[in-house]
């Protein structure tokens, strides 16, 4: 699964794209699909991912511990080559993290009244 | 349906084949359903555009994810590489200096090759533009200058070519900067370097007025005149200068060129040359003195070319039968050959010779990679176990290569610029594009070309060889360690037989180099050159312009030379031997009672122009009859002497002293008073030529060099011979102030530097394969230390262990040498033309090269014998 050889530095900061993903599976265990779909729902079909996008990041996250693949699958007709993944206690926390750091942000901006209502957070 | 999925998961496939193996490994089944059920939702919720929109974005998706995940594989693996490099920082120190040893060579070589051979010339039109010569073989003329009328009629008739160019060189006196400076001046027709296609880099080019009889004289400078003289200032255009008694404006600036058709520091119009200029140039079709340069029509070829001229050479005899040989004809040759005329194969051989470094030192580190992979199996073995595949393991063993390479490369490069100077001032003796020579773009492609050549070759054997066993290797332990041991043993004994092979090649071409070079030394070049200071003195056309006044300076000269304390003699000569570029004078002549038949040839000889104590000066040796005297003056009966050569073809069976002959068809004779011995005037690998020499005072030439015997070193007294010109004259300057004996030694400059350059890179080789023999051999004996101890256990003497691996180690050398040999055998052929005295395929230079191997080899061998031979029995049998 994953080389041998372990990088151990994370590649970088959390990105827009890879904060959805997290925030997909923050609700529940997804698969691939599953994700892309749930990312597009919660944004109302404005943040759409594509095939390669998704695993470039899935890999990211994976090799970062950020998430996890889950052992066990939901139905035994599944579609064997579907896998789930899960947010581990590292992901939630990084999660957590920037969650908050755009909510300050958007704090920020709405006290140099750069905002007038609530919106939600978009690429 | 199924047909349609089956085509678009196809499809999605070959997109995934854009991503790294790994990747594809990781996630490729994954991904392949996810699209599927994309593809299934788009196509059933949007139809056709869903689907083009949904390919769009999945195609741009792979696109922006397959690069950075390379990168990112690169990186890891690099800084994994880098590790394991620091862990083994000898080996890597190894490979590092061997790969750069190889990488540098094959760059140097490559800059001077690139620069020489390769690029284009620096001419906008120097690939159409040819190099002319008139030629009557018959008569002896193979390169002779045109002449004015030669030059119009051509321009005037040829449909071939578009435009006909002019050149010759003078040296002039430039007055007006801080000294009077002897200038060399290219006299060219004004619209040469348009013709060549060359811009000016400050100012204009001539124009077509300029070359108008009685137009205003105009100069333009070369590139590195303006630079040396004026220190690149532009300030100088317009300026004016005194040459020849006229007024000369600057009117443009030259790019750098090559140094050619000369070497030349000012260029003029034909009108502002005194000489081209003068009516007798102009007007006398046998006056020959310039150089013709062509370009040919766009479309037309070397061949229609060579016709159309040869039909208006054959009509120029028909015209003017007394002017033309019957077999005159012309010689055209592409510019482009004119510059790399005899250092091609030079350079070709230096280049794969160059290429055997690199290829013996990938060896070597290969050898290096598969001792290591000894050590390293284990590690790949977990590795592999771990989940990394095949294609994994083998990308991160050629990724180490390459780094490894890369750094190599890099100490390379800093070789190859260290030694660009060196290289470049030999180069200028032999090839007017020395100066083009640099590290530029292309040859940095080159050197990153050759290290990932050096990459590939090092590390993909050994990487070939890891992953086969690596699964055996874990499951059977020991056993597979041995078969897989076997298989690597042969590998790095192929090794190095390919190795000593190759060194023994390159030894055999560095020695008969060296041999061919030792000949020259040793050719008797018919005078002694060891203590003679040479000068060549222009002197002023206008200020000498009469016989008496050129007589008078040059009697003068000798004089204040002579009474010079450290001066033992004096001469001048119209040609120093062996200098570069020797002036074309040959000429025919009848002998008294001997008249020419129709049809016949006349003979003809080279003539040359010397003072009286030229032949003591050069110690040339007096054979018969006597050497010129100060009896010898103008209006004195004209006297001759010949060369041994020319006494033995041109008055074969008889004696030459007493006789005369005419050069003039008869109207004044001169009687040949003496023979003295030849002399290799044109070069030392070149058959002295029939020299007929007469005395300066009756013919006093414009130009000559001066030749000076000193009692010590020759240049120290350069100086004060300089002064003495200067009293007579001192608006005189001397030029090309060098030892006789240095003038020799730049005539053989291209055999010195192949001889040194393939010297350096036998002894580079020898050294690399005389350390990758020790190495295999050291690790030979390390693994068979049990059984080494079993044999000493069961009485086997020291001396027998020493002679066993001695066997072992001199069996793949014989190898090696005979495959060596054998490639020097068939490969030294084509260095034959380099080759001087010496067979390419020489006994005994091949015997020599094979002594000096056996010799390294044996030493290269002694380390691991011994080693071997201090085996203690004891320790040996505890360790398995």
């Amino acid at each position: 699964m994953t080389p041998p050889i372990r990088n151990d530095q994370s590649q970088g900061p959390l990105t827009t794209a890879m904060f959805h993903v997290l925030l997909a599976l923050a609700g529940e265990d997804l698969h691939g699909y599953a994700i892309l779909k749930e990312v597009e729902l919660r944004t109302g079909g404005e943040v759409k991912l594509s095939t390669g996008t998704l695993y470039g990041i899935i890999k990211r996250l994976l090799d970062d511990g950020l998430i996890a693949e889950r052992r066990g699958r939901p139905a035994a007709n599944d579609d064997e080559r579907r896998r789930y993944y899960r947010l581990t206690t590292k992901g939630h926390a990084v999660a957590e993290a920037e969650a908050e750091r755009l909510q300050k942000m958007v704090e920020l901006a709405r006290s140099r009244r750069l905002l007038k209502r609530l919106r939600p957070a978009q690429s | 349906m199924a047909e349609t999925t089956f085509k678009t998961t196809g499809f999605y496939r070959m997109l995934l084949k854009l991503l790294p193996a790994d990747f594809r490994g990781d996630f490729g089944a994954e991904m392949e359903q996810t699209f599927e059920e994309q593809h299934a939702e788009a196509s059933r919720r949007e139809g056709f555009g869903g689907l083009v929109r949904l390919w769009w974005a999945t195609i741009v998706g792979i696109f922006a994810t397959a690069p950075r995940e390379h990168w990112g594989m690169f990186r890891q693996d690099a800084i994994f590489a880098l590790r394991t490099m620091r862990k083994n920082l000898g080996f890597s120190v190894a490979a590092v200096i061997t790969l750069g040893l190889g990488i540098g060579a094959n760059t140097a070589i490559f800059s001077v090759v690139h620069a020489v051979l390769l690029k284009p010339l620096p001419y906008a039109n120097g690939e159409r533009m040819l190099v002319m010569a008139q030629q009557a073989p018959q008569e002896g003329f193979f390169n002779q200058p045109f002449s004015v009328k030669d030059l119009n009629d051509y321009r005037a008739q040829s449909r071939t070519l578009d435009a006909l160019v002019e050149y010759h060189s003078m040296a002039f006196v430039l007055l007006g900067g801080r000294e009077p400076q002897r200038v060399q001046t290219g006299v060219v027709s004004a619209n040469f370097f348009e013709v060549m296609g060359v811009k000016p880099l400050h100012g204009r080019l001539f124009v077509e007025a300029d070359d108008n009889p009685g137009a205003p004289a105009v100069l333009m400078l070369s590139y590195a005149y303006w630079q040396k003289a004026f220190g690149g200032d532009v300030t100088v255009l317009n300026r004016k200068f005194t040459m020849n008694d006229r007024v000369h404006t600057v009117v443009g600036i030259l790019p750098p060129l090559p140094r050619f058709p000369g070497e030349d520091a000012v260029y003029m119009p034909t009108s502002a040359c005194p000489f081209r200029s003068s009516k007798q140039t102009i007007e006398g079709r046998g006056n020959r003195m310039v150089s013709v340069y062509g370009r040919l029509r766009p479309g037309a070829t070397m061949q229609q070319a060579e016709a159309d001229l040869a039909v208006i050479s054959k009509r120029l005899y028909k015209d003017y039968p007394d002017d033309y040989a019957p077999d005159y004809s012309l010689a055209i040759k592409p510019l482009r050959e004119e510059f790399s005329r005899g250092v091609r194969t030079t350079m070709l051989v230096l280049l794969a010779a160059a290429g055997f470094v690199l290829l013996i030192a990938c060896a070597n580190v290969a050898n290096l990679n598969l001792s290591r992979a000894v050590r390293r199996e284990r590690e790949l073995a977990v590795r592999s176990a771990l989940g990394a595949s095949r294609l994994r393991i083998f990308r991160q063993l050629l990724t180490e290569s390459f780094l490894l390479a890369l750094i190599g490369g890099s100490v390379g490069l800093l070789l190859a610029w260290n030694g660009l100077g060196l290289l470049k001032s030999i180069a200028a003796l032999f090839t007017p594009r020395a100066a083009e020579i640099s590290l530029d773009g292309t040859v940095l492609l080159a050197a990153l070309g050759a290290a990932v050549l050096a990459s590939m070759v090092s590390g993909s054997a050994p990487a070939l060889g890891a992953h086969g066993h690596i699964a055996q290797s874990l499951k059977e332990g020991g056993s597979a360690q041995a078969t897989a041991g076997g298989n690597r043993r042969r590998l790095r004994s192929t090794l190095v037989v390919a190795q000593v092979a190759l060194s023994l090649l390159l030894l055999t071409g560095a020695g008969l180099m060296l041999r061919t070079l030792m000949n020259l030394q040793r050719v008797d070049a018919g005078f002694r050159s060891d203590n003679v200071l040479t000068m060549n003195i222009y002197l002023n056309f206008t200020k000498y312009n009469d016989r008496e006044k050129r007589g008078a300076f040059w009697n003068a000269l000798l004089e204040h030379v002579g009474k010079q304390p450290g001066v033992r003699s004096a001469g001048l000569t119209m040609l120093v031997p062996l200098a570069s570029d020797p002036m074309d004078m040959t000429g025919n002549f009848i002998k008294e009672g001997q008249p020419i038949e129709k049809g016949q040839p006349q003979p003809v000889g080279d003539f040359r122009v010397v003072s009286e104590d030229y032949f003591k000066t050069l110690e040339i040796p007096l054979l018969r009859g006597r050497a010129f005297s100060a009896a010898d003056r103008d209006k004195a009966p004209a006297v001759a002497v010949l060369s041994k050569a020319a006494a033995e073809h041109l008055w074969a069976g008889e004696d030459p002293v007493g006789k005369r002959f005419s050069a003039d068809n008869g109207r004044t004779w001169t009687t040949i008073v003496g023979v003295v011995g030849d002399v290799k005037q044109l070069g030392l690998d070149r058959e002295a030529t029939d020299e007929m020499y007469v005395p300066l005072q009756q013919t006093p030439l414009l130009q000559a060099s001066l030749v000076v015997k000193t009692a010590g070193d020759p240049v120290a007294l350069a100086g004060a011979v300089i002064r003495q010109i200067y009293d007579i004259d001192p608006n005189q300057p001397a030029a090309q102030v060098r030892s006789l004996e240095q003038v020799r030694a730049d005539s053989i400059a291209a055999p010195r530097l192949t001889t040194t350059l393939l010297g350096i890179f036998a002894l580079v080789a020898l050294g690399i394969a005389a350390a990758g023999i020790s190495g295999v051999m050291i690790l030979s004996v390390s693994q068979r230390t049990h059984e080494i101890g079993v044999r000493m256990a069961m009485g086997a003497r020291p001396g027998e262990i020493v002679g066993m691996v001695m066997r072992q180690g001199m069996t793949l050398v014989l190898l090696g040498s005979a495959m060596g040999l054998a490639g020097a055998f068939a490969l030294t052929r084509s260095m034959q033309k380099l080759l001087f005295h010496v067979g390419a395929s020489d006994p005994a230079t091949y015997l020599s090269v094979a002594g000096v191997l056996a010799a390294a080899a044996v030493m290269a061998c002694a380390i691991p014998a011994r080693r071997a031979a201090q085996v203690d029995p004891l320790v040996a049998l505890r360790t398995e």
